[in-house]
């Protein structure tokens, strides 16, 4: 109730602010209410506690002025043509000067012609699917590491300990998200020279999955892969044991980031990889207010104690307020396409990671990180070497060998 | 396709059917019996499912000594929905039971969404995952109860039906109601029953499924489904018709899942619309008997 109150002074404070005329008003439509709650509140807590620790440290410099931050939301209730409408509503009534993405790829996929029309800028940190950025658009900028890359990191993880692993299985949901994480885990590994013996898609809520194990058992590959949500991979695990389906290393694309993981599988979560944008342990050094994300958790926590750790859309929403500061002060003015050209041109080292895009608006040099269970009942961040936590325990030993 | 990969996908039918069966006889005997398509009992299931797993977490019971007392329970809840609710519409057109069981279903999952949560569970014993090979093949330890408390069951129901005077009632009431009702047959307790043990056999396959896959609340619908589609295969019948469907659908499903998962749903409906065309009673017979 605290909080509620609290965050409604914030806005209120915010809204306030905002008529300032040296305020640089960031707008966005969040799903605070509806499927993605829970995320779109990660979201505008991220974007909040970004803005907050710039005003703290004295605001944007542009030229010799210097101007606060603010932030103007709106609840898009999880619908994606309600969050194309509150777009066009900040843009036209409450004349936002720059636009942060609302939470989840097909919102963020509506957002962005807006964006386009009206020639603002987008920084965008959750909406991770390609297709978004094959259209052209020259406003929409993505933070996140791409679907297509989601594995890559397990990959190279276990290429790393073992050089001399030969043969991949991938099996992935036949749901959008989850074939983009696939496909490209199948070109990344043949790009390693790895080669992929087995590559099937089964059907969204499936409850079975022993059939595809039991064809990949045949195989014999050294690395299963999958790709598709907690509760498929809770199953994969499962009957894979059931099965005695003992590869080399097993990893996810979804899945073994949620504590659920562990809750579920108790012991067999050992040894199991699992892909992430961003976790607290990594050893990042950034040019930012908060350098290393350790420094970011504690000072995140502090502020709400209701979380014990940190989710990666809370740190990767900050991280897009950060990467408009950076271009702003670069660009030296406020102007959205002088704005957007400073985006296009940034290259900078963050708590986050690397942020830098690409010429579709991709940020494709921030490696995706990867965490594994490990036998002490502990998650460990393994992944990428220079900044992990421990190394990654490899091989995994047959299920009935422990 | 190698003969070990054979063997295994022949076993792995085998114990999904177990399972499947247990599933769609609750299912068929509500159908055939009291000519209603319960659409709530999916939910049945994730309720057994929820007792199993709620047993296990805080009492340590373990999940295969927990189905009797899911099926009590179940029993007791279909008993009393039976009763209370659907007796009310048991004579109006078929479209008011289908409306009033969609309802009941929403309204027990989201019953459940409010007090466990969303959270994924799933029942993990010391013997999860363990398992003994035959040959190339390898056979897990819980499918292999999971199929074993489903013959049992099947067994059980099959000799209520044919060898007690409740059974045969039972089935009296479902070949004429009129008649049965002649004879002196109480047919509003006859239906509670029925739909009690339908319930009941529900909730046996939600503590087996606990064990088997991961759930939430969201669980049942897809089993519902599948009870449909192993009655509209099998036939109504009797319990062996739902026996054959259950066979049948199992076959499809592992079988084209091996091969082409992503057209596994597409196949096994498939099939289900063309034997509509070709054989609408289905593979075997058609009123219970």
């Amino acid at each position: 109730m605290r909080r509620t109150l609290f965050s409604a002074v914030g806005l209120l404070l915010g809204a306030m602010t905002a008529l300032a005329a040296d305020t640089i008003v960031f707008g966005a439509a969040i799903s605070i209410t509806g499927k993605t709650a829970k995320e779109g509140g990660y979201t505008r807590d991220g974007y909040q506690f970004a803005i907050d620790k710039i005003n703290e440290m004295g605001g944007i410099k542009v030229g010799g002025k210097t101007y606060k931050v603010a932030l103007k939301y709106y609840d898009d209730e999880t619908k994606p043509e309600r969050s194309a409408q509150l777009f066009e509503k900040l843009i036209n009534e409450d004349k936002v000067n720059l636009l942060l993405g609302p939470y989840g790829s097909s919102p963020t996929g509506t957002a962005a012609p807006i964006a386009e029309r009206y020639k603002i800028p987008m920084v965008e940190a959750n909406g991770s699917a390609e297709s978004i950025f094959s259209k052209g658009y020259k406003y929409t900028f993505m933070i996140l590491s791409p679907a297509r890359t989601y594995l890559r990191g397990i990959i190279d993880a276990v290429l790393a300990k073992d050089p001399n692993v030969k043969t991949v299985a991938i099996l992935g949901e036949n749901e959008s998200f989850s074939k983009e994480v696939a496909g490209g885990a199948a070109e990344y590994a043949t790009e390693k020279k790895l080669t992929v013996v087995y590559a099937e898609l089964y059907p969204t809520n499936a409850q079975d999955v022993s059939a595809l194990l039991t064809a990949i058992k045949g195989k014999n590959p050294d690395v299963i892969l999958g790709s598709g949500h907690l509760q498929d991979s809770l199953l994969i695990v499962k009957q894979a044991k059931d099965l005695g389906v003992s590869p080399k290393a097993i990893g996810f694309s979804v899945g073994p980031s949620s504590p659920e993981f562990s809750t579920n599988l108790g012991k067999s979560a050992d040894y199991i990889f699992g892909a992430t944008q961003w976790t607290e342990a990594l050893k990042y050094n950034g040019e930012d207010a908060w350098k290393t994300p350790k420094a970011f958790g504690d000072a995140f926590r502090a502020k709400h104690p209701d979380y014990k750790t940190i989710p990666y859309q809370v740190a990767e929403s900050a991280v897009a307020v950060i990467a408009y500061q950076k271009a702003i002060e670069k660009a030296g003015t406020i102007e959205p396409t002088k704005v957007r050209d400073a985006l296009a041109a940034l290259d900078i080292m963050t708590f986050y990671g690397k942020i830098k895009f690409d010429s579709r608006g991709v940020n494709v040099y921030k490696p995706m990180a990867v965490e594994q269970y490990q036998p002490d009942g502990k998650k460990y961040t393994v992944w990428p070497q220079d900044v992990a936590e421990k190394p990654p325990m490899y091989p995994m030993p047959a299920w009935d060998k422990r | 396709m190698s003969s070990a990969e054979f063997g295994q996908i022949a076993v792995n039918a085998l114990m999904l059917s177990g399972i499947l069966a247990l599933v769609a006889l609750g299912f068929s005997l509500v159908w055939g019996i009291m000519n209603i398509v319960n659409l709530s009992h999916g939910a049945f299931i994730v309720i057994g499912a929820y007792l199993t797993f709620g047993m296990h977490e805080f009492w340590k019971v373990d999940p295969f000594f927990s189905i009797p007392v899911s099926m009590i329970v179940l029993f007791c809840l279909g008993f009393l929905i039976q009763r209370s609710l659907i007796n009310q519409v048991i004579r109006a057109p078929l479209l008011a039971t289908f409306l009033l069981t969609f309802g009941l279903e929403i309204l027990i999952v989201n019953l459940l969404n409010f007090f466990f949560k969303a959270d994924t569970r799933s029942v993990m014993t010391p013997y999860s995952g363990t398992g003994f090979t035959l040959g190339p093949v390898r056979v897990p330890y819980i499918r292999l109860g999971a199929l074993g408390v489903s013959i049992v069951l099947v067994l059980l129901l099959a000799a209520f039906l044919t060898r007690s005077r409740l059974g045969r009632a039972i089935r009296g009431t479902g070949m004429d109601i009129d008649a049965a009702r002649l004879t002196g047959v109480k047919v509003t307790t006859i239906y509670a029953l029925t739909f009690g043990i339908g319930a009941s056999l529900a909730g046996a396959a939600g503590s087996l499924l606990s064990m088997v896959v991961p759930f939430d609340p969201n669980l049942g619908g897809g089993y519902t489904e599948r009870a449909f589609v192993i009655c509209v295969l099998g036939g109504l019948g009797n319990v062996v018709n739902v026996l054959i469907g259950a066979a049948v659908y199992s076959v499809i499903e592992v079988f084209v899942g091996s091969r082409l998962p992503a057209l596994s749903q597409a196949v096994t409906f498939g099939i289900l619309v063309l034997l509509l065309i070709v054989r609408p009673q289905g593979i075997a017979g058609k009123s219970f008997s």
